[in-house]
């Protein structure tokens, strides 16, 4: 069975996949950070649709909000650029 | 190198998963209707016929949350909790000064803040307040609050917040108050039991088959679902407070928590 749900689920998949990967591979921190953040927000679509409404309230100001945040404080306490 | 590994791996363990979950079926039956035990909680979470089983509020995650599974909230409450005591006591001895420069980012960028913070308030507020009727509740409530004061800090500066009161002790003091609620909340039972003498049980919300305690499902026609307003109001306060402490420690800049951490230099 193919429906609307399943190919949204499927395509915010693919998105937060990407982003992981753009995430693991990037050495700007600052760049790797907003990477996974578009990947967490992916994820706050697939909770959505799998019908968790609570768990969306709350991924939504973790996700976008307090995590970068958080991250963009512990960068600027080291250096932006990791070394090989 | 590096690069070709990474990708292939995250190939392999995606093109995995994917059998795993719609070949394998891991993940059940999904979107097949309600499976029994969901149908236990939709038939009780909001029944005024059986009292016993009841929590009186029509949204079923809190109900779980803070009633048929409360003790489990409780101790990621205290988790919570310890993990913000580990901040505190990482950043003993710094003084967070209450003067310095506000310049803070671009005019624009301030005004689009002064309008949006009060809209964040509300929205967090009726979060929390509504909890027990739709989706929602403390801890969601605290997390959307707590990203007013650190926009805040990020567009204005840690000395707007800290002259205007919210400093770390009055942040610390509001997050023990909350903590403090929820604890009196688990326990009003007891007293109920010390003074009437009835069978009653830590976080005891509305009445048992041996127990005749329970808190108010409506006050003045209104449904506030027993203690889950008043768990999801004081966990709002203490995750609110508690992620404005972490960042108010965090934006000192590390020049200053270097000197305070690194302590006496060592022969």
């Amino acid at each position: 069975m193919v429906d609307l749900t399943m190919v949204l689920l499927a395509v915010f998949a693919g998105i937060a996949l990407f982003f992981a990967y753009l995430a693991i591979s990037e050495r700007n921190l600052v760049r790797a950070l907003i990477y996974s953040a578009v990947q967490s927000s992916a994820f706050a679509f697939i909770f959505y649709l799998l019908r968790a409404p609570d768990i969306v309230l709350v991924y939504v100001p973790i996700s976008v909000g307090i995590y970068p945040a958080a991250i963009l404080f512990l960068i600027r306490k080291t250096k932006e650029v990791e070394e090989p | 190198m590096r690069k070709f590994l990474t990708a292939t791996a995250v190939i392999v363990i995606a093109v995995l998963s994917s059998v795993a979950v719609t070949v394998g079926g891991a993940l059940g039956p999904l979107f097949n209707g309600v499976r029994s035990l969901a149908e236990f909680y939709l038939l009780n979470v909001f029944n005024a016929h059986n009292r016993t089983l009841t929590a009186m509020s029509p949204e079923a995650v809190t109900s779980i949350v803070w009633d048929y599974r409360g003790l489990d909230t409780l101790f990621e409450t205290v988790v919570f909790y310890m993990a913000i005591i580990g901040c505190v006591a990482l950043h003993r001895g710094i003084e967070l000064t209450k003067r310095g420069s506000e310049v803070g980012l671009s005019r624009i960028v301030k005004t689009v803040t002064k309008i949006l913070i009060p809209l964040n308030i509300v929205v967090a507020a009726s979060i929390a307040l509504h909890g027990h009727l739709t989706p929602g509740g403390g801890f969601q409530a605290g997390a959307a609050m707590a990203v007013a004061p650190i926009i805040i800090i990020v567009v204005f500066s840690r000395f707007f917040l800290m002259k205007r009161g919210v400093t770390k002790e009055v942040a610390l003091s509001l997050r023990s108050m909350g903590l403090l609620g929820i604890a009196l909340v688990a326990l009003i039972p007891l007293v109920a039991w010390v003074t009437t003498g009835s069978v009653a049980y830590v976080m005891q919300n509305q009445v048992k088959t041996n127990s005749s305690f329970s808190f108010p499902a409506y006050i003045g026609g209104s449904l506030v679902s027993g203690s889950l307003i008043w768990y999801n109001i004081f966990e709002f306060l203490a995750v609110t407070f508690g992620f404005t402490i972490v960042f108010l420690l965090l934006s000192v800049d590390e020049e200053t928590v270097r000197k305070v951490l690194g302590g006496d230099k060592h022969e």
